[in-house]
């Protein structure tokens, strides 16, 4: 058993020759040990007990072997699982030894051999199981790389939609119902003599007032003019004064992200501001932008309110798909009394 | 009374134009970005430039950048902006860059000539023109603001119509116009007012309307 083991054990091969002379070191006492106590007992002569001695040294030298495999091993998720897999044999082995040493009783050592062979099994399966016939591995890695792009492409296309949108309203039909309501007013200025006349014309040019406002509250809502003007902390600080709460910033993004993640951004912030007035009237907010080195945009969004904020809520909610479609991660975290806070987490590279 | 126009749109730049001159308005140059700005008001020396904010190359606050350093270097000339938005942040900017003769307009009160009119002349003679929208902004961001809201919570809704008129930039005889009262009783008002809010009484239009939006701008931020 011994020989067996330090055989099987690539020592010459190892780069650390302090750790292979510790073990060969090992080697020579347990073998010196053995042969004192088998003198020893040849002396004194009775029952063989000096087996149980090698049996002894045997185990301390076969774990040395292969703690010495798996530190050489352990950078290598394959070779520590066959290093994982001699363990397990060599502990059965001893079990087997135990078994036959004690008289070759009642077969107790099949359990242990079931439950490490069932172990293996699984973690084999989580190494190996792409290999098995009927996983096609490949297939389903292409299929995210697909998914991956055609949603960055999608999510891409609908930003540049929006913005199109966006500068199409306001060149165009806002700019025509501007006109039209110049026309209406300089129309109003010549009608002097028929007062019934003149108040239909105001009458349209009011309408025309309206539709203009309710264009313009749509431009907003698809991203306010400021965001895309100044970035986003010059839009929180637009938003914080408008909150009818205080509202601290500490925001340090030196560069700007994407449109569409700075959009997003920009909406967590005004949604969890607008929460923030709703249910948590007169406590301070306190907004934090940050820009990880990993290229993440941190927000966090943190009151004093009263907090046991609904995370299911539907303006949360939407904003967690709004985010998560970015590969981000929205968190809110409210424990009751304990204030409220919304993290989101946004990835800004590609 | 001599304007410049700045506008990329042409069809709202022409009709502006026609409106002005309509009403007497002599629009010397046209352009349509902010370097033209500076060119025009350099070659001509208008009293008055109507910019709009957002312009060619950038179709962001080009035109509000290209405002305030025409203000900045041609003291006494009237700088309006035209907006299709109220971004109050805008205002402040163009409220800080300068003393007198600064307006700031949704591109939509155009339609109302008349007033559209009397705040282009107000702008060319010094004084200001805000937008109602603005107004309102401003007041809600200082009511947000906190123990300053309280004084504003203390003016009646009468003081409070007066309050926002006048820093629209409107005299008290254009006050009083506007709400269909008498000089004396807006000059009461506006006493009221001033002793309520606690700012310094002046009998001129413009350093009173500086007062108010000092005042009201004090809660941003």
């Amino acid at each position: 058993m011994l020989v067996v083991v330090s055989e099987s054990v690539p020592l010459s091969r190892a780069p650390r020759r302090g750790r292979n002379m510790r073990f060969e070191l090992h080697v020579c006492l347990a073998l010196l040990a053995g042969l004192v106590v088998t003198i020893f007992w040849v002396a004194t002569g009775g029952y063989f007990w000096p087996v149980w001695v090698w049996f002894g040294l045997a185990v301390g030298v076969s774990l040395h072997a292969v703690a010495v495999r798996a530190w050489a091993a352990r950078r290598d998720r394959e070779r520590s699982f066959r290093v994982k897999v001699e363990f397990c044999a060599l502990v059965a082995g001893y079990q087997w030894i135990i078994w036959a040493l004690s008289g070759f009783g009642y077969l107790w050592p099949l359990w242990p051999m079931l439950g490490m062979g069932t172990a293996l099994a699984i973690r084999a399966l989580f190494l190996y199981g792409d290999r098995l016939p009927w996983v096609d591995r490949k297939a389903l890695v292409d299929r995210v790389d697909v998914l991956t792009r055609t949603r960055q492409g999608a999510l891409d296309v609908q930003a540049a939609e929006l913005r199109r949108i966006e500068r199409d309203l306001h060149d165009g039909a806002q700019a025509r119902l501007v006109a039209l309501s110049m026309h209406l007013g300089r129309a109003e200025e010549r009608l002097t003599g028929q007062p019934e006349v003149a108040a239909l014309v105001r009458a349209a040019r009011e309408d025309a007032g309206l539709a203009i406002a309710e264009l313009r509250d749509l431009a907003r809502g698809i991203a306010p003019p400021i965001l895309a003007d100044r970035g986003l902390k010059a839009a929180i600080e637009a938003l914080a004064r408008r909150s009818a709460i205080g509202v601290k910033i500490d925001a340090d993004p030196d560069r700007r992200p994407l449109p569409v993640v700075e959009t997003a951004a920009y909406f967590v912030v005004a949604e969890a501001l607008t929460n923030v007035a709703k249910h948590a009237a007169g406590a301070a907010a306190h907004v934090r932008v940050t820009l990880d080195t990993d290229d993440t945009l941190v927000l966090e969004i943190a009151d004093e309110g009263p907090g046991g904020a609904d995370a299911a809520g539907s303006g949360l909610t939407g904003l967690r798909s709004r985010v998560e479609a970015l590969d981000g991660t929205l968190v809110v975290s409210s424990p009751a009394g304990g204030g409220t806070t919304v993290r989101a987490q946004l990835p800004c590279g590609r | 009374m001599r304007a410049v126009i700045v506008e990329d749109l042409a069809l709202l730049r022409e009709g502006i134009v026609a409106l002005l001159r309509e009403n007497d308005i002599d629009v010397v140059a046209q352009a349509e970005d902010g370097p033209g700005l500076e060119r025009i008001v350099a070659g001509h020396k208008p009293d008055l430039a109507i910019v709009d904010v957002r312009l060619p190359p950038t179709f962001t606050d080009e035109g509000l950048r290209a405002a305030i350093e025409a203000r900045r270097r041609h003291p006494g000339l009237g700088v309006l902006v035209l907006s299709q938005y109220v971004e109050p942040v805008y205002t402040a900017e163009l409220l800080a860059s300068g003393e007198a003769g600064v307006g700031y307009l949704l591109k939509e009160r155009v339609g109302d000539v008349r007033a559209f009119i009397e705040a282009v002349k107000r702008v060319a003679d010094g004084g200001t023109a805000l937008d109602r929208e603005v107004v309102s902004e401003l007041m809600r961001a200082r009511q947000a603001g906190g123990d300053a809201g309280d004084a504003l919570g203390s003016l009646t809704p009468r003081e409070r119509e007066v309050l926002e008129l006048m820093a629209e930039g409107r005299s008290n005889a254009a006050v009083a116009r506007a709400m269909v009262v008498s000089g004396g009783a807006v000059e009461k008002h506006v006493r009221n007012i001033f002793a309520k809010l606690d700012l310094p009484a002046s009998d001129d239009d413009h350093r009173r309307v500086l007062a108010v939006l000092t005042y009201l701008r004090a809660g941003d931020g």
